[in-house]
């Protein structure tokens, strides 16, 4: 699964970013993950604030730093 | 209880410098950490019910005038860290808000802070809530409307046009939340927040506390008071580069109105520390020329100014 974490940089979403890592290892099966900081990648994305997740191309959730339980239970669903 | 530990358990003398500020540590640090954990949680619950993305709907093709005023409204309670200033600003001027409604909404946010207007309210009552917020929302819609009607677009820069335009990508769910995940939202919005800006409330009352206790007490009355001309913008320039948290300028707040400063210089003062941030301004830079940007500031800086020597003059 692709897993794109979208942010300038801030503290915020550089926490997300951990959050996400030990979530995609505790899944298993095969993810790889990108960091996005192109605002005008996010613009065409819809994406109004950050920190903000995507699972393949689905924005799931904007504007908030998902603990790693969130995430988890997002990329089993 | 304060003036029990400051002057019976410490024996400090009341009425001394040091007696008085040790009284207004203990007596403001407990309150203020107690309402903010209680503004905190009940603005965090209140705004798991808005979020950008609907504001930006209800704002787009807005016409000026009822745009602006719906879009400082709003800036009040929408959720917004300053890191997404500029995705959001991009968002909706692409999703057809006009950019001075864009630009009301830009100062609203952080100008009239939700967290600062629940903490006024429980300290110091809704009437001087209420006319912060008021002030707040009459600078957030003039500025809109004067730069929209100033046509900036064309400071915007250049790989902005870009973005605007290109074709989106990838699908936006919309988010459901139950009443349970809500609470439990704000329960981690109280212990993130609460948890962050403690140290910064801390410092807000020391100095809240030495104001409080050591500057005699005409003597903010003669520097911030409301017969003289410098006294607003003085609060002002004090207050720009001072970047503090919402809640830490309270204590600074209550210390000064308590030393006989004006409430409209103290008014501006807030304005000047919560609404005009220098980390906005360097990053909203990436899209706009400094040309915009100081027009940007210059406005908003004048309707504080304007807002300070009104309520010095009418109250």
């Amino acid at each position: 699964m692709l897993i794109e974490v979208f942010g300038p940089g801030c503290a915020k979403c550089q926490t997300l970013e951990k959050h996400a890592k030990p979530a995609a290892e505790q899944s298993g099966g095969d993810h790889q993950m990108v960091k996005v900081s192109d605002y005008a990648v996010m613009v065409a994305r819809g994406i109004l604030s950050t920190p903000a997740l995507a699972l393949d191309g689905h924005l799931k959730f904007q504007g908030k730093v998902a603990s790693s339980d969130e995430i988890l239970s997002l990329l089993k669903a | 209880m304060s003036e029990w530990i400051a002057f019976r358990f410490l024996e400090l003398i009341p009425k001394s410098y040091l007696g008085e500020a040790v009284a207004f540590l203990f007596f403001d640090t407990p309150k203020v950490l107690l309402l903010l954990t209680l503004v905190v949680f009940i603005v965090t619950f209140l705004q798991t019910f808005v979020n950008p993305t609907r504001v930006r709907d209800a704002l787009s093709k807005r016409r000026p005038g009822l745009g602006n005023a719906l879009a400082s409204l709003f800036g009040i309670i929408t959720p917004f860290c300053s890191c997404s200033a500029v995705p959001l600003f991009l968002g909706f001027l692409r999703a057809g808000v006009p950019l001075g409604v864009t630009f009301s909404f830009l100062v609203a946010t952080p100008m009239v802070n939700e967290i600062a207007l629940g903490m006024l309210f429980a300290m110091f009552g809704w009437k001087i809530a209420l006319l912060y917020a008021g002030t707040g929302v009459a600078i957030a819609c003039t500025s809109g409307l004067i730069l929209g009607r100033l046509h900036m677009e064309r400071y915007l820069e250049n790989w902005v046009q870009g973005a605007l335009t290109a074709p989106a990508l990838g699908e936006v769910e919309e988010e459901q939340s139950t009443l349970p995940a809500r609470f439990d939202l704000a329960v981690q919005g109280v212990k993130e927040i609460v948890g962050k800006v403690w140290p910064c409330i801390l410092a807000g009352i020391a100095v809240g506390a030495l104001i409080h206790g050591y500057v005699p007490e005409r003597f903010m009355a003669s520097l911030l008071g409301k017969n003289h001309w410098y006294s607003v913008p003085l609060a002002v320039l004090i207050g720009v580069p001072l970047y503090s948290n919402a809640a830490g300028v309270m204590p600074i707040v209550e210390a000064l109105l308590g030393k006989g400063a004006a409430l409209g210089s103290t008014l501006a003062f807030m304005m000047a520390v919560i609404g005009l941030s220098l980390p906005e301004t360097i990053i909203l830079s990436k899209v706009m020329r400094p040309r915009l940007i100081a027009m940007f500031v210059g406005v908003v800086a004048t309707g504080i100014l304007l807002v300070g020597y009104l309520f010095n003059a009418i109250l």
